[in-house]
Parts: structure tokens; sequence; C-alpha cells
């Protein structure tokens, strides 16, 4: 930072009018308060411009992981009201809404932090009967392993390890109910 | 009706000619003590500085503040005493 009291009246008229401070001539009786405006200007503009990369470095976070949902299982259906809540649970919603259903819903558009949805949409799958009944087993256990990597992660909305067990109840639920559907073979149960 | 003093409005009642920095409203024996060490002895002085502030209420009163020390009372009354007498004889 260039020394203010060393610059001459008219760089002084060009740093205000570039701060965008409303002055008039600098002169003797002046300078001093224009300069003080000034590093007032400056240091406000310095303190707002951390705050952005913190930010930027924060919406980083969410990509990385929404990136590698694609890669696990194929068709992602759409998880349009699953995809509101924090990274960690985005992957696992993908993978348990590949075997159950395909809504024609946008995904990358629900962005929001939703967690009062979470257990409505729930629901409906149950509605979709046998989409791909065999593979939930697989995706099952499939899902229960990125639990445990991912659960420190936190935004302090709900403690992390309440959404775990809050997470797995649903699935076992769930999963009780598809396998007490198949009318054909006796109720596999719970194994 | 209105809220200007005595003092405000003597100072805007005529032309101000040699009158001290204390018929100023808003500013005192103490504040007119420091202002004249500053060198602002006499109100058409101040009245300068009003104007090379472009007439900048804002900016006047941070420029006084810093000058002698003014509370945002005191700012006030001498921005608006200094505006309403350039209203009329400016």
């Amino acid at each position: 930072m260039a020394n203010l009291s060393e610059k001459t009246a008219d760089e002084l008229c060009a740093l205000l009018d570039e701060y965008g401070v409303k002055h008039g001539p600098i002169v003797d009786s002046t300078r001093g308060l224009y300069e003080k405006k000034l590093r007032e200007a400056m240091t406000k503009a310095k303190k707002s411009s951390p705050d952005k990369t913190y930010y930027r470095e924060e919406e980083e976070e969410v990509v990385t992981y929404v990136t590698r949902t694609p890669v696990r299982t194929g068709p992602i259906g759409d998880s349009g009201a699953y995809m509101r809540s924090r990274p960690e649970w985005t992957e696992r919603e993908y993978q348990n809404e590949a075997s159950y259903s395909s809504h024609s819903r946008p995904t990358s558009d629900h962005r929001g932090r939703d967690y009062i949805d979470e257990p409505y949409t729930y629901s409906t799958p149950t509605s979709y009967k046998s989409y791909n009944l065999k593979s939930t087993p697989a995706t099952y256990e499939d899902v229960k392993s990125p639990v445990a990597p991912l659960a420190p992660k936190s935004t302090g909305l709900v403690p992390p390890w309440f959404q775990v067990v809050f997470f797995l109840v649903v699935l076992v639920f769930l999963y009780i109910i598809f396998s007490s559907m198949e009318s054909n073979e006796p109720m596999k149960g719970i194994e | 009706m209105s809220s200007t003093s005595q003092k405000h409005k003597n100072f805007v009642a005529e032309p101000m000619a040699d009158k001290p920095v204390t018929a100023l409203a808003g500013i005192g024996d103490v504040l007119g003590q420091r202002l004249e060490e500053k060198g602002f002895d006499k109100a058409y002085v101040v009245l300068g500085q009003y104007l090379v502030l472009k007439k900048e209420e804002e900016l006047f009163n941070d420029w006084l503040k810093d000058t002698c020390g003014a509370n945002s009372k005191q700012q006030r009354d001498c921005s608006g005493c200094l505006k309403e007498w350039c209203d009329s004889f400016l």
C-alpha cells in the first residue's frame, strides 16, 4: 500500500474516483480528510475479498462430490427431491434412486437443503413396485460402505450421526416393504 | 414548528461579515477554540471549507468531527446553519 500522503493531489483525486468517494478539490485543508476516507475505502475493499474466496471454496466442495455419482451407477434416475441434502447424502441417494425408479425430474435443479421433504419423497418409490428389486440387496449393501467415510462431514444443520441412523432405518423399512410385496416367492424376509 | 435554535436564526438572518466562528450554530466555546487553533478563526473561513467540500453535508460533518471533535448533533447544527445561509445569500 503506497503512502497516501506522498501522492500528488491528482493521484489522490484518481484514487477517490476509483473507490467511488465523492469529493471536492484537494487543497491543504481537505487533504487530510480525503486521505482518511481513502484508507477507510481501501480497508473495506480488502475485507470483502477474502469472503469471496471462502465462498468459492465451499462451492467447489459441493461440485467434487456430485461428479463422483455417475461413475457408480449407470442410469441415474432423477432424484429431484433427493438431491437437496449435503454431498455425502446425494451419493447414497443416487444409488437408491437408480435401483428403485426413474422419476423424470431434472437432477441438477434442486440444490437446496430441504430436510423437510426427505421423509415425504421416500414414500413415492414404494408406488413403483418391482422396478429393480433384485438389485436392491446389492445396492443396499453397497450403500452402507460409503456411509462411514462420508459421515463426518457436517454443515451444522442436522447432526451427521442422526442422518446416518435415520437413513438406515428408512432403508431397512423400505426393504421390508419391498420384500413383502413379492407374491410369488415366500417372504425371504430379513436375512 | 422549526427546530432550529436562536443562534441558528440569528446567523442565517444576515450576511455573516466578520462574525467569529462561535457565531455558528453548534459551535460553542470549546469547539470554537479548537477551530481557531487550526486556523479557522472566522465564520467565513469555515464557510470556505464548507464550499470547498462542495456543500456536501456528509463530507463537511466528517471534516468537522476530525478537526474539532464535534458530535453528531453539533455537526448537524453547523452544516444546517451554513446550508441555510448559503441558500439565502450565496
